[in-house]
């Protein structure tokens, strides 16, 4: 087994800046409403000398434009979830493990290509979420915390592969970054057991009776010797994010940063599920429980985070915002299966068609559905009816074998009276017949009757329109096609 | 390092005045030999503009570009009609030869639209021809239409009426059609090559002989006109 632990430092304060890092000091605080403490501070709260433990009141003092939020253990929770969800790509054991998540992914070496690959595409994955977290790989989960925890804090730990070679990687590090109880830690620093080298030599029946069997099989755990299970996280069979901006976002370029934080975060959970979405709900919130609602939908199951972001900019690139933006919330309600598309070196008919399929997606996003479409052959011999649109994405239809006169290019959307000298009817000049009558006639089925005599005429110029003498009603002259 | 006039020649972009350019890039072929033999490489280009010119509607204006556009969606790549003047109506195009599941049909609401679309579908490469009417003749958005179409690899065509022959124009080819006593008559005044001496007539589509009978036989029960 070979476990991989991300712990993600200052994760309220991570949460509240992952739609973009703000310029002014910004401190998490918790604690009783009156005397509230700072948990984390940012950058620039903490230049301003603001630091972790002081009352919030102090770091007013210090800070004068400070911004306070309350911790929120619920969005943390939430948070690290999501997180499991997404490293679901990478194994399939996957789960939340105090301030990070640990992953198993012993089996998961090979497809990419060993350790160091695996870790930096984790790196390069956590990044483009907008977190950034320490990594650690060890035989053990909890060791693997441990030596995520002592990258958090600026210690050089090289991971370690073996079991056999475990001790060795441990004995230097300090007991404090293990989850143990305070008392527990500072009666250990009394008795001078500060580093795990010292707490290893003490006899394990000993340590269990002074400090409790959990402090025993703890260290049984980290080093290998009791088993460690792990329940992998199991995802809901939706996705939800939600992200509030660091500032109000008046345009909807400002979106797509944040928002394509959010969509590679679903690539991600998506890919663990081997699934696709093929509706998504944009929600941006304006505030004061305004919100606009943004559809995205696909002709097939998508998840990569760019394409969907292209579709969502040529979306958004056409609402007007009543308000400004202050936070986006991304659902998809169905996760469909998703069929993985083959690459190959060569363009092939295969790549044509999702080249295709996305042109016409892209279109339809700007444009709107009923101004992308297909035609087909329809099912009449009536000239109005036997074509028809077909929706954006073109399917082979069957294609009825009928021997049709020659037809117009050119299909006029109704037809048009023609004016007429004598008997003649003229566009620009009298028309002359080329070809016809052609009789076509009958439809009393669904009340949309014609009798119609349809002629090829050209005018002097050569232009040659499709007209018909109606002889039902007026008797008239009409243009319905042109031979372009 | 000196180069021969001959090595010079071969070099993409570069001819004899007096000779076609050598295309380098795939053409389609017209499905007219006479037409083929006036235009480089012997067809319509693909990744650059193609511009026709005509005033009259209705003179074969699209239908003479069947049988390359039937030929331009192999490889399951769509045809694009962007924002045609009128609807292009099934059973002729499926009778010319044209795969109907091919056609893309493309109405924007507006000129920027129109635009956007004809550059999306030129530049994503999933298109073996856009056909594209655009109600605007500015050089730079012409332009951007040459980049997008150099980009991608699709036969390019550009509907404009003759007015714009006095305009310049970024496209490689221009030809200008009219009708000539039943016959379609192709100039064409600009092409990688020398001038074109005599316009090429092609006698296609329709006989023009009033009150011939029809030439065609449906299946369904047609009154035919007898002469």
């Amino acid at each position: 087994m070979l476990w991989v632990a991300l712990e993600l430092p200052a994760l309220p304060l991570q949460i509240a800046e992952r739609a973009g890092a703000s310029r002014d000091p910004l401190v998490i605080s918790e604690g009783p409403e009156q005397r509230p403490v700072v948990v984390c501070a940012n950058e620039a709260a903490v230049a301003a000398g603001v630091r972790e433990g002081q009352a919030v009141a102090a770091a007013k003092a210090l800070a004068g434009d400070l911004r306070v939020l309350p911790r929120n253990p619920e969005a943390e929770r939430q948070a690290l979830e999501r997180l499991a969800a997404w490293a679901a790509q990478f194994t399939p054991m996957s789960c939340v493990d105090g301030q990070g998540i640990v992953l198993e992914v012993e089996s998961s070496l090979k497809l990419f290509a060993g350790h160091a690959k695996l870790s930096s595409a984790i790196r390069r994955g956590i990044h483009e979420l907008g977190f950034h977290a320490a990594i650690g790989i060890a035989p053990t989960p909890l060791a693997a915390r441990l030596f995520a925890r002592a990258e958090a804090r600026g210690l050089q730990v090289r991971s370690c592969l073996e079991l056999a070679g475990l001790r060795e990687r441990v004995v230097d590090l300090p007991l404090f970054l293990l989850d143990w109880p305070a008392e527990t830690l500072a009666h250990l620093t009394d008795l001078g057991v500060l580093r795990l080298r010292d707490m290893l030599e003490l006899p394990t029946e000993g340590v269990a009776r002074r400090f409790g069997p959990a402090i025993a099989v703890c260290l049984g755990r980290l080093m290998g010797t009791l088993a460690d299970p792990r329940v992998p996280y199991a995802p809901p069979p939706r996705f939800r994010s939600r992200l509030e901006l660091p500032a109000e976002a008046d345009g909807v370029e400002a979106l797509l940063f944040p928002l394509r934080r959010m969509l590679v975060e679903m690539e991600g959970t998506l890919r663990g599920r081997g699934a696709g979405v093929q509706q998504l709900v944009l929600w941006l919130e304006h505030g004061r429980k305004l919100r606009t609602r943004v559809d995205l939908e696909f002709a097939s199951p998508e998840r990569e985070a760019d394409f969907i972001l292209s579709i969502a900019r040529e979306k958004l690139g056409r609402i007007t915002l009543s308000a400004a933006t202050i936070a986006l919330d991304l659902r998809a309600d169905a996760l469909l299966t998703y069929a993985p598309r083959e690459s190959t070196w060569l363009p092939g008919a295969r790549e044509q068609a999702i080249g295709r399929e996305r042109l016409i997606e892209r279109l339809a996003a700007r444009l709107g559905r009923e101004r992308v479409f297909g035609i087909a052959i329809g099912d009449d011999h009536r000239p109005d009816r036997n074509w028809k649109t077909v929706s954006g994405t073109i399917s082979r239809e069957i294609v009825p074998d009928t021997v049709f006169a020659e037809r117009p290019t050119w299909l006029l959307n109704r037809p048009q009276r023609l004016i007429t000298r004598g008997d003649t009817p003229s566009v620009q000049g009298d028309l002359s017949f080329i070809a016809g009558p052609e009789r076509i006639e009958s439809g009393w089925w669904d009340g949309a009757e014609v009798r119609r005599d349809y002629y090829m005429a050209a005018n002097p110029r050569g232009e040659t329109f499709w007209i018909f003498r109606e002889h039902r009603g007026d008797q008239g002259w009409y243009l319905h096609g042109v031979f372009a | 390092m000196r180069a021969t006039v001959a090595q010079l020649a071969q070099l993409p972009g570069v001819w004899r005045g007096g000779e076609l350019e050598h295309a380098a890039k795939p053409v389609v072929a017209t499905g007219y030999d006479a037409l083929d033999r006036e235009l480089p490489g012997g067809g319509w280009p693909t990744g650059t503009l193609t511009e026709v010119l005509h005033d009259a509607v209705g003179i074969g204006e699209v239908s003479f570009l069947a049988g390359a556009l039937a030929r331009a969606c192999v490889d399951d790549r769509l045809i694009a009609w962007i924002d045609p003047p009128h609807l292009p109506y099934a059973p002729a195009l499926a009778h010319s030869g044209i795969a109907l599941e091919r056609c893309l049909v493309v109405r924007p609401a507006h000129r920027e639209d129109s635009l956007w679309a004809a550059e999306q579908a030129l530049r994503s490469g999933a298109c073996g021809a856009v056909l594209f009417w655009l109600a605007h003749d500015e050089y730079a958005w012409l332009r951007r239409l040459q980049m997008a179409a150099e980009a991608g690899r699709a036969m390019a065509v550009l509907f404009r009426s003759t007015a714009a022959e006095r305009l310049s124009t970024p496209a490689h080819l221009r030809v200008a059609l009219a009708r000539e006593e039943g016959a379609l008559q192709i100039r064409i005044p600009k092409r990688r090559g020398p001038p074109l001496a005599a316009p090429i007539t092609l006698s296609i589509g329709r006989s023009s002989a009033p009150g011939s009978p029809a030439i065609f036989a449906p299946a369904h029960p047609v009154l035919v006109a007898v002469a």
